[in-house]
């Protein structure tokens, strides 16, 4: 989850956020290159005593400022399309949940096998348990095994929210009256915390997601515990 | 204008540093056009014929590649598990 001062990303849980994150690497590398290289170049310009007012062109400065660049913006470009090729596979998932948005709370369903659904609402702040994440925590987890290649079909009842898990590498929109599909592996068991990303009113703030990943024996007594309870 | 090519290769013979100028944003200008026109022929969300083939996205293989390129997949080995109508 994110901590207070914090300025990266979270620490990846799928294999899809790790590609991003090591994109993210190298793209900021090349910016932070660029830009001292920038410095560099300003900061001689302007301490040197070497001037010549009557310079009209200079082809081998041209051919390099025209060459490098394109060999930059080529090197970005070219593991950002195969993340973005990545991301969109369809990867034959073991698991379908629906996650539908209303005003102010999230509701799950696993209706693979048997009519499983609940609803997931904030943690009230006066509500809080001892070790409880204010403003994150929900009273119902969305759990999932781990190593699974999940779909989830988002959507919502009323007007529009996203359901989004950084850590996870998920955002997807939840709009009223169409089905919005994506897809996640969970890559170690873990609790991950994400929010509504699209403002939806008043409790906008207070919709949090929680996506608990455990081994799969454990999200079969968690599933036949939760249908018995309903 | 007749000589378009003509007065632009004198130009670049005393101005060479236009050459790679040219390869990159021809190239780029040329990629892109290819890509928009595969999209325009080949995707299936794109109908021309509104009277023989008017909705090709319902008549996609179980595994046809739409996509220009996969990383991790192999669109030959997906099964068909949805019921026929």
């Amino acid at each position: 989850m994110a901590h207070p001062t914090q300025l990266g990303f979270q620490d990846a849980a799928s294999p899809v956020m790790e590609e991003l994150l090591h994109f993210h690497d190298h793209a900021l590398m090349i910016v932070f290159m660029i830009s001292t290289l920038v410095l560099y170049i300003i900061v001689a310009m302007v301490t040197t005593k070497l001037t010549n007012k009557y310079i009209l062109d200079s082809q081998e400065i041209e051919i390099i400022w025209t060459v490098l660049p394109a060999l930059i913006l080529i090197l970005i470009a070219l593991p950002s399309l195969r993340i973005l090729y990545l991301m969109d596979e369809i990867n034959d998932p073991h698991l379908t949940i629906k996650a539908i948005g209303h005003q102010w709370y999230w509701s799950y369903e696993y209706t693979d096998y048997e009519e499983l659904g609940f609803d997931s609402y904030m943690i009230p702040t006066q509500d809080l348990a001892s070790g409880q994440f204010r403003l994150l925590d929900t009273d119902h987890r969305m759990v999932v095994p781990i190593e699974s290649p999940i779909r989830m079909l988002i959507s919502a009842e009323d007007v529009l929210h996203s359901w989004a898990v950084p850590s996870l590498g998920v955002k997807m929109d939840a709009v009223p009256g169409r089905l919005n599909q994506a897809a996640f592996i969970a890559s170690r068991p873990g609790v991950f915390y994400g929010q509504c990303s699209e403002i939806c009113g008043a409790n906008h703030s207070f919709m949090p997601i929680v996506v608990e990943a455990v081994p799969l024996e454990h999200f079969e007594k968690w599933s036949s515990l939760m249908l018995e309870d309903a | 204008m007749p000589s378009l090519l003509g007065t632009v290769a004198k130009q670049l013979k005393s101005h060479p540093a236009l050459i790679p100028l040219f390869i990159f944003i021809g190239g780029g200008a040329t990629m892109s056009m290819l890509y928009l026109g595969r999209l325009a022929l080949k995707n299936p969300d794109v109908s021309w014929d509104r009277k023989n083939n008017p909705e090709p996205w319902n008549k996609m293989e179980t595994n046809q590649q739409y996509k220009l390129f996969t990383v991790n997949m192999d669109y030959s080995k997906l099964k068909k598990d949805r019921p026929d109508f």
